[in-house]
């Protein structure tokens, strides 16, 4: 601490001595609203933040039906042969169902997920500021995405059930459900960042 | 007759020098938190203090809000908030009590007793390091605190909680009133 002031300064506060020698909070200038507790304040943030975390855990189980239903896609659209009549292999009905299945788990995960962070009490006067500003606007590709794709992928074995090549919208399909997975993945990162690997230390 | 003029000068200029007072100009504070995965630092720079110099005793105070810690990422500010019940006990205090003898030191040994989260935690031996600035007088150190100390339950990411270490680094810059 400071050493002891000029005593001049000290003649001044002699004709105005203190009540005590101990300051206290009252003494600093804060406002009533900055030093009074605020219970309601405080439950709003508990539920926030218990919202937040299923919505963290969910987001992350989300991941795995998500990186299942990529890998199985393989197994649900044609294949075209090598040979010189360039014959197509159609998809079997269990490999086009699991795929079906899983990005439907997909989508209702993702639902959960979305809704417990919608959900989520809004705090007032916090706006939105570092990393979890670009989590938040990845929304807007992710979002859309997760929608779009059961739809194109619906439309394209339609297509395919009835002997067309999947075509117009619906040949989309495959390049939505990337892009969805690829800004889902990343909203995830976001959040995190900046991450910095040193699980080697206590 | 020159000692009883010695001995009025001396009982006028005495309680001048046991009675002067202290004010906080400027200060930065800054909690860090450490996570396998995170390093993250928040900073305040809207604490306010007092000191109050009588009788060859100094008393300090130095409180801030919680909820002016910034770490830039407000998710994170309000998390932090919540964790540490700021709501409910939205102010952090530190009190110090030292002899007015030991305040001209470079490097002053100080017992803090911080009031955070609910709790009241009784730092020893804090070293604190004071520079002169003209007539201000900069104080820099670290509080050595935990998350036990405060009984805050650590957060956790991806199940691996944050270290119980979680020390507060000050800068503070001291003006007499």
């Amino acid at each position: 601490m400071p050493d002891a002031p000029l005593a001049q300064n000290a003649q001044t506060q002699q004709q105005k001595p203190p009540q005590t020698n101990e300051p206290s909070l009252g003494d600093l200038g804060f406002t009533p609203a900055q030093t009074e507790a605020n219970a309601k304040l405080q439950a709003r943030l508990n539920k926030r933040t218990h919202m937040l975390k299923i919505h963290q855990t969910l987001g992350l189980i989300t991941l795995a039906p998500m990186a299942a239903t990529v890998i199985v896609s393989s197994g649900a659209k044609p294949k075209h042969s090598h040979t010189v009549n360039g014959t197509v292999i159609e998809p079997s009905n269990a490999g086009v169902d699991l795929h079906a299945a899983l990005g439907s788990a997909t989508a209702v995960m993702y639902g959960l997920t979305a809704y417990y962070a919608i959900a989520a009490p809004k705090i007032k006067g916090v706006k939105p500021k570092g990393a979890i500003r670009l989590h938040r606007d990845l929304v807007w590709i992710h979002a859309p995405g997760m929608v779009l794709t059961p739809i194109l992928g619906g439309m394209a074995l339609n297509q395919e059930n009835q002997g067309e090549k999947p075509h117009g919208i619906a040949a989309a399909h495959s390049y939505v459900a990337w892009t969805t997975v690829t800004a889902y993945a990343a909203s995830a990162v976001a959040v995190s960042w900046p991450i910095h690997w040193k699980f080697w230390e206590k | 007759m020159r000692f009883a003029l010695v001995l009025a000068v001396l009982a006028a200029t005495l309680p001048a020098q046991a009675q002067s007072q202290w004010v906080l100009q400027q200060s930065t504070l800054t909690w860090h938190v450490t996570h396998p995965m995170h390093e993250v630092a928040g900073t305040s720079h809207d604490a306010k203090g007092k000191g109050i110099c009588a009788n060859g005793e100094c008393n300090f105070l130095i409180a801030v809000p919680v909820n002016t810690f910034h770490s830039g990422d407000s998710n994170r500010d309000l998390h932090m908030l919540q964790v540490v019940r700021g709501a409910d006990f939205p102010m952090v205090t530190v009190r110090t009590s030292l002899p007015q003898s030991e305040l001209n030191s470079p490097t002053i040994s100080a017992d803090l007793d911080v009031q955070f989260a609910g709790q009241t935690a009784h730092y020893s031996h804090v070293e604190l390091h004071r520079t002169r600035h003209g007539g201000d007088v900069e104080i820099t150190g670290t509080i050595p605190a935990t998350c036990s100390d405060f009984k805050i339950d650590r957060p956790s990411f991806l199940t691996i909680p944050i270290h119980n270490e979680i020390p507060v680094d000050f800068d503070v810059l001291w003006s007499p009133e």
